[in-house]
C-alpha cells in the first residue's frame, strides 16, 4: 500500500462529498433540464405550441448562464445560495451553483435529443388525439429516451469537474482534497492516486451510460 | 361523411405566398374507399390533413359527420381525432417500444382499462396477421408489416373513418397489393370510410371507388373511378390513367399504318359493362362492305366492370364507313376517332 499521507477517513470523506455533490445537484439538474428543455422544443418556431416570447426568454437565460464560467458563477450567486440553504459555505451550500450550472447545460443537450425524434410520430401523435402533456410523455420522451441517456452522462461527467472547483466554498471532494493536499504540500503520490480516482469514474459512468442507451436503442 | 365546403390553404414561406390548396370542394360518402391522386406537391396531403385539423384551412369549411371540425375546442377535437385512424408512408411507430406497446398507445390514450387493452391489442394483430410479432421492436419488421402494425394502431379505438398518406408508396409491388387487400377488407367488414391520397394510379385503380386528380391544389376531375377511367377527361388524368390503361397503337405499327395506302379511318371504340360482351366487331364485318383490322386491344376489369378499348382500322369507301360508325353510334358506344 502506497503511502498517501492524510488518514483514509479523509479519502472516504471526499469521496462522499464529491458523489454527494455529483448526484443531488444532478437529480435536481435533470428535473429542471427536462422541463425546460420540453418548453423549448414545444416552443420552439416550428414547435406544436409556437411560442416566440416564452422561447426567447428560456432560450436567452439558458445562454446567458452557460456563458457563465463556474469558479465565477459560484461566487456570483453567493446571495441566491445564501437565500436557499442559509449559508454561503459548505458542500450542501455547493448544490445551489452546481444546479444553476449543470440544469442549462442539461437543458441543452436534451433539447438536441428530443429535437432529433422523428416529426412524423408528433404527427402521428396527435393524429391519436394525445394532448401536449400525452405527446411529450407518451412519444417525444421515450422515443429520445437512448439520446437523453448519453446527455445525462455527459452532464454527469461535466459535473465532476464543476465539483473539484467547489473546494472554493468550502465544499471539499476529490477535487479539493487534490488541491489542498496533493498540491499545496506538494504530495505527488496523492495527487496521482485523485487522478486516476477520476479517470476510473469517469469512465465508470461513460461505460454505464453507453450500456443502458445502446439497451434502450438496440432491439 | 366527409365534406370538404370551398377549402383554400396559403402558406407563407420566408414572406411568399403558396396556394396548397384552392377552393378545393369534395364530398366523401360513408362507406367510400376515395382516392385523391396528384404528382407530389399538388396539394393531396394537405387536404387529408385538414380532415382530422392537422391543417387548418384559410378559408372555407371542414366537415366531418356534418361537424364544423374547426369550431371544435381542444378536448372536443381530440375526441374527434380518437375516432379518425391515420396511416403514413413512413409508418411513423415508436421505435422505443414493441409492436404490443404501439398498437396499444392509442388505447392507453383513450384510459381504457389494461385488461381491455390486451383483448384489444390481440384482437388487432390477428386482423392483421401479426400475432406472432407482438413482442418484437420496428426495427425488426420490414416495411410491410410495419404498414400493418400501422394500420391496427390506427383501428384500435375503432375509428369510422381510415386517412391513408401515401399508404404504399414506401412499399415493393406485391406488399403494396397485400396492404391495399387489407385496406378492402377493413372497408368492408368494418364498414369504415378510408380517404387515401396517392401518387400511384394503381392504388386507385385497386381499391377505390371514387376519385379525384388534382393539380396545382385544385381538384380538376373527380367521379367514379369507373367514370373517370374509363373517360378520363383532363391531360392529367390521361396521362395517370394511360400508365395504367393504355390506349394508343404501339408505335411498329404506326410505322406500318404510314405505308397502307388503301382508305381507312382508325375508330378508337371503348366498351363498359355489358357492351363489351356483344361482338360489335363480328356484326360490322358481316354487315358491311369494309375490313376490319384490330391495331389495339385492352381489356381491364374496374369496380367489377369490364372495360375494353379497341383501336380497330376500317378499309373500305368513305360511304361504308360512315355506315359503320352510325351504327357504333346506334349502339351507345363510345368511339373516337384517332388521328395519327
Amino acid at each position: 500500500m502506497i503511502e498517501l499521507g492524510v488518514p483514509n477517513s479523509r479519502l472516504i470523506l471526499a469521496a462522499e462529498q464529491t458523489i454527494y455533490m455529483v448526484f443531488v445537484s444532478l437529480g435536481i439538474g435533470t428535473l429542471i433540464a427536462v422541463l425546460l428543455s420540453v418548453v423549448l422544443v414545444l416552443t420552439n418556431p416550428g414547435g406544436i405550441l409556437k411560442n416566440k416570447y416564452i422561447y426567447v426568454v428560456v432560450n436567452t437565460v439558458v445562454n446567458v448562464i452557460r456563458s457563465i464560467p463556474f469558479i465565477i458563477l459560484m461566487v456570483f450567486i453567493l446571495p441566491l445560495t445564501k437565500m436557499i440553504v442559509g449559508t454561503r459555505i459548505g458542500t450542501t451550500a455547493a448544490l445551489v451553483p452546481l444546479v444553476v450550472f449543470i440544469a442549462p447545460y442539461l437543458t441543452r443537450l436534451f433539447e438536441n435529443s428530443i429535437l432529433e425524434v422523428n416529426k412524423g410520430i408528433i404527427e402521428a401523435a396527435q393524429a391519436m388525439g394525445a394532448s401536449y402533456f400525452e405527446i411529450v410523455r407518451y412519444f417525444l420522451l421515450p422515443e429520445a429516451r437512448g439520446s437523453l441517456i448519453l446527455s445525462v452522462t455527459t452532464g454527469t461527467i461535466g459535473l465532476i469537474g464543476a465539483t473539484a472547483m467547489a473546494g472554493a466554498i468550502g465544499a471539499g471532494g476529490v477535487g479539493d482534497l487534490a488541491l489542498t493536499y496533493g498540491y499545496e504540500r506538494l504530495n505527488f503520490p496523492l495527487m496521482l492516486f485523485t487522478v486516476v480516482i477520476l479517470i476510473v469514474f469517469v469512465q465508470s459512468i461513460q461505460t454505464v451510460g453507453n450500456y443502458f442507451s445502446t439497451k434502450v436503442r438496440k432491439h | 361523411m366527409i365534406n370538404f365546403v370551398n377549402i383554400s390553404k396559403t402558406f407563407t414561406v420566408k414572406r411568399q405566398k403558396i396556394k396548397a390548396l384552392q377552393h378545393v370542394s369534395l364530398q366523401i360518402s360513408d362507406g367510400d374507399i376515395f382516392g385523391v391522386i396528384g404528382f407530389s406537391g399538388a396539394g393531396k396531403s394537405t387536404l387529408l390533413r385538414m380532415v382530422n385539423a392537422l391543417e387548418i384551412p384559410t378559408e372555407g369549411r371542414m366537415e366531418v359527420d356534418g361537424r364544423d371540425i374547426n369550431a371544435l375546442d381542444f378536448s372536443e377535437l381530440r375526441k374527434v381525432r380518437k375516432k379518425i385512424g391515420m396511416i403514413f408512408q413512413e409508418f411513423n411507430l415508436l421505435e422505443s417500444k414493441s409492436v404490443y406497446d404501439n398498437v396499444a398507445i392509442p388505447l392507453i390514450l383513450n384510459h381504457v382499462d389494461k385488461k381491455l387493452i390486451q383483448k384489444r391489442v390481440t384482437e388487432l394483430l390477428s386482423f392483421v396477421e401479426l400475432s406472432d410479432k407482438a413482442l418484437a421492436y420496428p426495427s425488426q419488421l420490414s416495411g410491410g408489416q410495419k404498414q400493418r402494425i400501422g394500420i391496427a394502431r390506427a383501428l384500435a379505438n375503432n375509428p369510422s373513418i381510415l386517412l391513408c398518406d401515401e399508404a404504399t408508396s414506401a412499399l415493393d409491388p406485391e406488399t403494396t397489393e397485400s396492404i391495399l387487400q387489407l385496406l378492402k377488407r377493413i372497408n368492408k367488414k368494418l364498414n369504415i370510410t378510408i380517404l387515401i391520397v396517392t401518387h400511384e394510379i394503381h392504388v386507385i385503380q385497386s381499391i377505390c371507388n371514387r376519385v379525384a386528380v388534382m393539380e396545382h391544389g385544385s381538384v380538376v376531375e373527380t367521379g367514379t373511378v369507373l367514370e373517370v377511367f374509363s373517360n378520363p377527361q383532363q391531360n392529367m388524368t390521361k396521362r395517370f390513367v394511360q400508365t395504367v390503361i393504355p390506349d394508343e397503337i404501339p408505335p411498329s405499327i404506326v410505322e406500318t399504318l404510314h405505308d397502307d395506302v388503301r382508305n381507312y379511318r382508325l375508330l378508337k371504340i371503348r366498351f363498359l359493362g355489358n357492351n363489351a360482351k356483344r361482338n360489335i366487331v363480328y356484326y360490322i364485318n358481316t354487315h358491311y362492305k369494309v375490313e376490319t383490322n384490330i391495331l389495339f386491344a385492352s381489356v381491364n376489369e374496374l369496380q367489377q366492370t369490364v372495360l375494353g378499348i379497341f383501336i380497330v382500322q376500317v378499309i373500305g369507301d368513305d360511304s361504308e364507313i360512315n355506315q359503320v360508325i352510325s351504327y357504333i353510334e346506334r349502339n351507345k358506344i363510345q368511339w373516337q376517332e384517332v388521328v395519327l
